[in-house]
């Protein structure tokens, strides 16, 4: 897989606190805010039929299973981190064309969401939204 | 040595009663803080360099956290810790019962000694279900949740647009994310940031 260029969020999983406490395990049951996972827009054909990332003009993101890796870089800071994917998502087609940038970094589309701790590996939680690319090796 | 190891000292240093302020450290932003540093957890595994749960005691700067998983830890805030609670702020405005997500370095003791600590942390999806004078009304996955807006701090971002401080193109039916602050034990919370789509 070619490296992917997009936006990277966070989200909650696994037991939590607050408005998290309904989050659950995910698709694959295994989701931990603790681990490095992240969510995948095409684990299977129910969970592309709901990211539906080819709406906003988004190609190259290869259907892959749980537990698979990825390798998230925050194009601001150049930080990189690995993680397996645990659930589906992002919800690529509710933010069709959003765009993120840190100075001449940008990316567009929301294209993988990381656990607290992975995402924290990488940026701040406080920053929600972040440009970044995504690999596999 | 590299730099991650210097930090590491460093933060040990402080934990353990050391004079070191964020100018030690140098920027404890956590973008800065956490830009130079390898990721070497294996992918899938749990960081034990982060932490998360509810703040069931506060005794000097250790924060005694149940975890969600009710694993216990003891977090200690350091000069250099940076805090955050709808914005950056002090350890004096943290308070029991709060929830944190921490990252830092993991001690021998077992002690988290703290880059970073956000404090009631969410960041949520969800449909505009109402628009109240200065409040959202959410549906959060079948629960609603109530987004206050907060004068001066909280900003919408519409569609990768800079941040406004003008909420007012926010419609019932339309899809945000809200990263924000919850009150604890509460389905509220305020706003710090509302992306919403075009």
């Amino acid at each position: 897989m070619a490296a992917l260029r997009g936006e990277v969020s966070w989200f909650c999983c696994g037991s939590a606190w607050g408005p998290c406490g309904t989050a659950g395990g995910g698709a694959c049951g295994t989701c931990s805010s603790g681990n490095y996972q992240h969510a995948w827009p095409n684990t299977s054909d129910a969970c592309l039929a709901i990211t539906r990332p080819d709406r906003c003009g988004v190609t190259g993101v290869t259907r892959r299973g749980c537990g698979f890796r990825h390798y998230t870089t925050n194009l601001c800071t150049g930080a990189r981190v690995g993680t397996t994917i645990a659930d589906c998502g992002p919800q690529t087609d509710l933010f069709c064309g959003e765009r993120t940038c840190c100075g001449s970094a940008c990316g567009s589309n929301r294209i993988i969401d990381l656990t607290p701790a992975a995402y924290s590996a990488i940026a701040s939680l406080s920053a929600g939204l972040r440009p970044c690319s995504v690999d596999t090796v | 040595m590299n730099q991650t190891m210097d930090r590491r000292r460093l933060l040990a240093t402080a934990a353990l009663g050391g004079v070191v302020g964020a100018t030690g450290l140098g920027s404890l932003a956590p973008e800065a803080a956490f830009a130079a540093e390898p990721a070497t957890i294996e992918p899938g595994a749990p960081d034990p360099n982060f932490a998360e749960g509810r703040i069931s005691r506060i005794s000097g700067s250790m924060l005694l956290v149940t975890g969600s998983d009710t694993v216990l830890h003891s977090i200690r805030i350091t000069d250099g810790t940076s805090i955050w609670k709808l914005h950056p702020t002090t350890f004096d405005r943290v308070v029991v019962g709060d929830g944190l997500y921490a990252r830092g370095v993991r001690l021998p003791d077992g002690t988290l000694a703290a880059d970073s600590v956000w404090v009631n942390i969410v960041n949520l999806h969800g449909h505009i279900a109402a628009v109240g004078r200065n409040v959202l009304h959410l549906d959060h996955q079948g629960r609603r949740i109530v987004a206050h807006v907060v004068p001066d701090r909280s900003a919408a971002v519409y569609n990768g647009t800079p941040a406004v401080s003008d909420l007012s193109l926010l419609r019932v039916g339309r899809h945000v994310q809200v990263l924000g602050a919850w009150h604890p034990d509460t389905n509220e919370i305020d706003i710090a940031t509302v992306y919403a789509a075009a």
